[in-house]
Parts: structure tokens; sequence; C-alpha cells
């Protein structure tokens, strides 16, 4: 059965719900509940409702039909619950705890029963030793957050797959704050049935998902991840950050390819043979996968800088140059153009400085005219906040502009918070923003290296 | 098990540039230009030059028969070949390896005596295609050597050429693991001046 039936769940079943406060079994129920817009039903032994929520003896005792049951059972009584949900008809199913292959053969030898399991009855199975998934759209997460400690997720356009749980909950948490929205968080666990290829085909089919992030420390399927992410990569961007060292699978002998191989194998060029662009951290993660879902690709290498702070825009050139973009001065008739909408004292070439005399109308006009010159690819605007002149309504042109204009614009902010507010406002808004210099120029690489896969291999949209 | 002569062989009736071979079994076999260098066609011996199985500039007939009649000693009953040393280009070299997880891959790299210290290389899984060979040349850290460097350089079409017919090649035939290593890069052409496979 397809992943892509699990943004529609309406119904969760926590089987090992827990009465005491603090144990995994009660966390995971009231996270569920807290959010999820479905039924909610839970299996325990002897309790007939935990926080609120109607529990049944056990799985066969649910008159109701199962979409998704949570197992925070240990590993010895997880493979019991998985067989009944699977014969109940239930279609997912996510078993928390850990001790299964990671722990030794007895271990592997349950998973392959569970791939078995899954693979007989339809039944899809993610985990075990996963925190399972968040689906904002749903309100569902089946992970152990806590309210006090993180927000839940916004729904948003980002879909995230990691190989750490931890990791990935993690960079959820960060960038929540930051105004990232996300369409679903998968955390795969030992993987004993659905596979991140499994997860990019339902990312593949859903609407709201436009760009697709991966944390991978293993790749199950090598030939088809690779084939499904150039498939993938024409119609939506994706972004992988690959932990740990990546191992060919071949001996090394006494050749000199296979000492190299050994020695310096790296995925790097491999990846963008494939259309998959590289992240380096968490952080890079998820900045490119969300201009990719907020941006169009940038299609050539000159980018117009557009600042208030002139500084600000001297370090932007020189870490665009150091990115291979070009800075290049505008033309006379463009430069006369900028000269009467900015300052008299400000710099009418590239950078734009606006001075600390910029405003809202003039960030509008001075892109606009760049925009509408065409002797750009892409602008790199940093609205800083703090100046006089700039106001939040420059977010409603900088989302107008987004949706209508016709070069890319990467936006940069900086600044305590204040700036933030403004940052998460403007990503909310659709605007791909960076609260630094480095992480804006970096987006912009990656909207750009998209754009060349795509004038390549792409379906000329 | 494919013996080096064999193996340069095929790639030669494949189109591959190599230099010209003559087999020895005196020095008046040798009708190419000098000066040549003469080698030990062995399986036995993985590491031929430390084990003294290979001879470089050896300028003349004179020198030559030495050479035959040391290495006769030296490696009873073993073919001994000789080929035409190359003038000087610049030094890359190509690599196919079978992996078990990631498939056919190609290596491309910097070669030279640098080469182990600056690790300078890029892989790309087979078949690739004409912009693949274009990344694999940008990709490396100093591929400005192929505009030109000191008397030397090897244009773009040349190599991305080249490369892709390596990829033709890898995906028909088996191997374990191939270096064309070195390869001498010129402005308007190349010469895979040694070759070996692993089967």
């Amino acid at each position: 059965m397809s992943i892509s039936d699990i943004f529609n769940v309406k119904s969760v079943v926590i089987v090992g719900a827990s009465r005491e406060r603090g144990k995994v079994g009660n966390v995971v129920l009231r996270n569920v509940k807290r959010n999820f817009r479905g039924d909610i039903f839970a299996v325990h032994p002897s309790a007939d409702d935990i926080e609120g929520v109607k529990c049944f003896r056990s799985v066969e005792e649910i008159p109701e039909k199962i979409d998704l049951a949570v197992i925070s059972l240990p590993a010895g009584k997880t493979m019991d619950a998985v067989r009944s949900l699977a014969s109940r008809g239930c279609r997912f199913c996510i078993p928390i705890a850990g001790g299964f292959g990671e722990q030794g053969e007895e271990g592997k030898s349950m998973e392959r029963e569970m791939r078995r399991i899954a693979e007989e009855s339809g039944m899809r199975i993610i985990g075990p030793n996963t925190v399972g998934v968040i689906i904002p759209r749903l309100g569902l997460n089946t992970a152990l957050t806590t309210e006090e400690k993180s927000e839940f997720p916004v729904d948003g356009k980002v879909g995230f797959i990691s190989q750490s749980g931890a990791l990935g909950l993690l960079t959820m948490d960060e960038f929540t704050d930051m105004g990232v929205g996300f369409s679903a968080f998968f955390s795969l666990g030992n993987e004993a049935d659905v596979d991140e290829s499994d997860v990019m085909d339902a990312f593949l089919n859903d609407g709201r998902t436009k760009s697709i992030a991966l944390y991978l420390e293993r790749i199950s399927r090598v030939h088809s991840f690779l084939n499904k992410s150039r498939e993938i990569s024409r119609i939506k961007g994706v972004v992988a950050m690959k932990g740990g060292r990546t191992e060919s699978g071949s001996r090394a002998t006494s050749l000199h390819t296979g000492s190299i191989m050994k020695t310096s194998f790296s995925l790097t060029s491999i990846f963008r043979q494939y259309g998959i662009i590289e992240a380096n951290n968490e952080v890079e993660l998820i900045d490119f996968a969300s201009a990719l879902a907020l941006s169009k690709p940038v299609s050539g290498r000159r980018v117009a800088v557009v600042t208030s702070a002139g500084g600000v825009g001297v370090i932007a050139t020189d870490l665009l140059e150091k990115s291979a973009f070009q800075v290049n001065p505008p033309s006379e008739s463009l430069r006369s153009r900028i000269k009467r909408d900015i300052s008299p004292i400000g710099s009418p070439s590239n950078p734009v400085d606006m001075t600390a005399e910029a405003t809202d109308q003039q960030y509008e006009t001075v892109i606009n005219d760049i925009s509408d010159s065409g002797e750009y690819d892409a602008i790199l605007a940093f609205v800083l906040f703090q100046t006089f002149g700039v106001t939040e309504g420059v977010i409603d042109f900088l989302a107008r502009y987004v949706k209508e204009g016709k070069i890319p614009i990467v936006v940069g902010t900086i600044g305590g918070r204040y700036s933030r507010d403004m940052t998460r406002k403007l990503l909310l808004a659709g605007v791909p923003t960076y609260p630094s210099i480095q992480r804006a120029v970096s987006s912009l690489s990656a909207l750009a290296e998209r754009g060349r896969f795509l004038r390549r291999y792409g379906n000329g949209n | 098990m494919v013996t080096e002569l064999e193996f340069k062989e095929s790639l030669e009736l494949e189109g591959f540039i190599l230099p010209r071979r003559f087999l020895l079994e005196s020095e008046e076999d040798f009708l190419g230009k000098f000066p040549v260098v003469v080698k030990v066609n062995s399986e036995k011996i993985i590491h031929k030059s430390e084990a003294g199985a290979v001879v470089t500039d050896v300028k003349n007939r004179e020198e030559l028969r030495e050479v035959i009649s040391r290495l006769k000693q030296k490696f009873p009953g073993e073919i001994l070949y000789g080929e035409e040393m190359q003038p000087r280009g610049i030094e890359v070299m190509i690599g196919l390896m079978n992996d078990a997880t990631f498939g056919k891959i190609m290596l491309f790299g910097l070669g030279g005596f640098y080469a182990e210290l600056l690790k300078d290389v890029t892989f790309k899984r087979i078949p690739v295609d004409s912009y693949d060979v274009e990344d694999m040349i940008d990709e490396l850290k100093f591929s400005a050597i192929f505009r030109g460097y000191r008397n030397l350089s090897a244009s773009r079409s040349v190599i991305s050429k080249l490369l892709l017919k390596v990829s033709n090649y890898a995906e028909k035939v088996e191997f374990s693991q191939i270096d064309l290593n070195p390869v001498f890069l010129y402005e308007n052409s190349y010469v895979i001046v040694d070759a070996k496979k692993f089967q």
C-alpha cells in the first residue's frame, strides 16, 4: 500500500497507553490528543479511560476502523501487537520501541517478521525504533515531544525525512520557531518496512509538499533511491545531508582506483548527478529545502544585492563571488532609474545601498526596477528592520513579489528579537528569508544549483 | 584473468589511444621511436616499478639489448614488451570500479607526483551523460590546470569525449576495477599511458 494514505488518517490508536504521567505510553497519548483532529482510542489491560481517551482491553475489541496505530510497548510485546493490528486491517503501524535490529540477530529476525507481516497484510510499518511521524495538517504528532518544550510545527511545504529521530525533532523545533512550515516529518527508525524511497514517493504525490529534506545515515535501496531522486528533482527540490562516512561496498584491491575509493569516496558529485542538492549540516538542510519550497529556481549567476547597510552589501558581494555568482553593475538606464528611487546619498550601483534613509516604498520600487530590467537572474535583498523607515508593511510587498515577480528573490535579515519576529512573519508569508548573510547566499546557491539541473533535465516548467 | 598486455590490446580494439607497443624477444623487435619503456607482462608482479619490472627511458638499441637480457634473467619465462615513451601531458587518472553498494562508478582525478597528497578526485555512477562529464571536470579543485599550465593544456572537449567513451565502455564490459593511470592529456588528444584491469 502506498504511504500517501497516511495524509488522510482519521483514527489513531495508542497500543500500550499508560496512566502514569511521564511514561512513554502516556506522553505519546497526550501528544496525539493535543492536536489530532480525528478519533483517538487506546489499548490498556484495565483502564476504561486515560486522559479522556476511551480505552479497550485489546486491539480486537476496538469496534471502529483503525487507520494508524502507535505501539508504545517494549520490543518483546511489540510483535504480538503488530500481528493483531495487521489482522484487524490497520493501515499504518508505528512501533516506537528500540531493541530490535540494532541489538542483534534476534531483533533482526523480528524485523524480518515485521516486513513479512507488512507484505502479507498491506499494513505499512514505520520503524521500529522511531519517534514516528508529525503531520501538521492532521494535527498528528506521535513523537515524545512535550508541549512545554517544543512548539507544534506549522503546516507548510517542506517534507522532512530523517534517519535520526532526535536530530530530526531538534531541527524541526529550531526551524518551526524560525517560521518554516513542514508538510510532514517521518522518522524512519530501523526501516523494517517503510524506507526513504517509499516516503519520497508519498511526498512526490502530495500536493502540499514542494521540497524534500533528507537526513540519511544509510541508503536502503541505492539504485531505486537515486533514480527516484532524479525523477522527483524534475518536479520538486530534493536536499540531502548524508551522515557518517559513506563506505563503498567494495574491498580495496591493489589497484589505485580501489584504494582511492576506500579513502576518498564521496557522494557529493553522485548526488549532483541525480539532482540531489547536498547540505553539509542541519541548518543548510532546512535552509535549502525551504528556499526550494518557497522560491522559483534561479536560472543564472547574475545577482543584484539590495541593502540599507553598506557593510552588509560588501560582505554579501564577497560571499556571492566566492560562490561563483556575478555581482555586476547595472546598465546606465537602470542605474539612473534606481538613483531616482533612493536617497541622494545612497549608491545606485550593485549592491544598491539605500542607506539608513531606506523605506518600505524604496525597497518596493528598487526591487521592481531591478526585476523589470532583465539584467539580473536573482535579487538578494537585505531587509534590515532596524532601519528607521523599514516597517512590517514591507512584508506584504515581498510576499506579493515572491508570487508575481519576474526573478527569484531571497531575503536576508540580521538582528535580535524584533528582527527574528519579522523573519518569522516573512517566512510564514512565503518569503524565503534567512537571518544571516552567509545563509542567504548559500540558499541562493541551492536555488541556482536547482536551476541548472532543471535547465538540463527539466520538463520546461 | 586478463594480462596487462591483453587488456591494453582490448582497449585499442575499442578505439582508445595507447602508446605503440612491441613484444620483445630481442632488441631488434622494437620498431618504434626511442626512448622506450620496457615492461614485464606478469600477473604475479603487482607493483611493477618497485619490483624492477619496468625500465623507463631506454634511449637506444644497445641499451635495449642490455635491459632485455637483464629482465630475462630476473623474470625467466615472462613476456617482455616495449612502449614508446609519450611526450609529457597533463597527468590525470580515470578509474572504474564495480562497487557492491553503488554499482559501476567512474573516478576522474588529477595524477602525477602530488596526486596522492591532493586527492583531487570526483566520482559518478555509470552511465554518465555529457552534462555529468562537464561537471566532473569542474568538480576538480585544480581544474584550472586544463586551461593551461607551464606550456601544457588540455581542451575540455578532449576530456569530455574521453570520459564519455570510458563510460560507454564500462557499460558493456564486466570488471571489478580498472585503472587508466596515468592518462596524458594534450590540447587536441590524449594517450592512456598505462592501464590495468582487475577482473
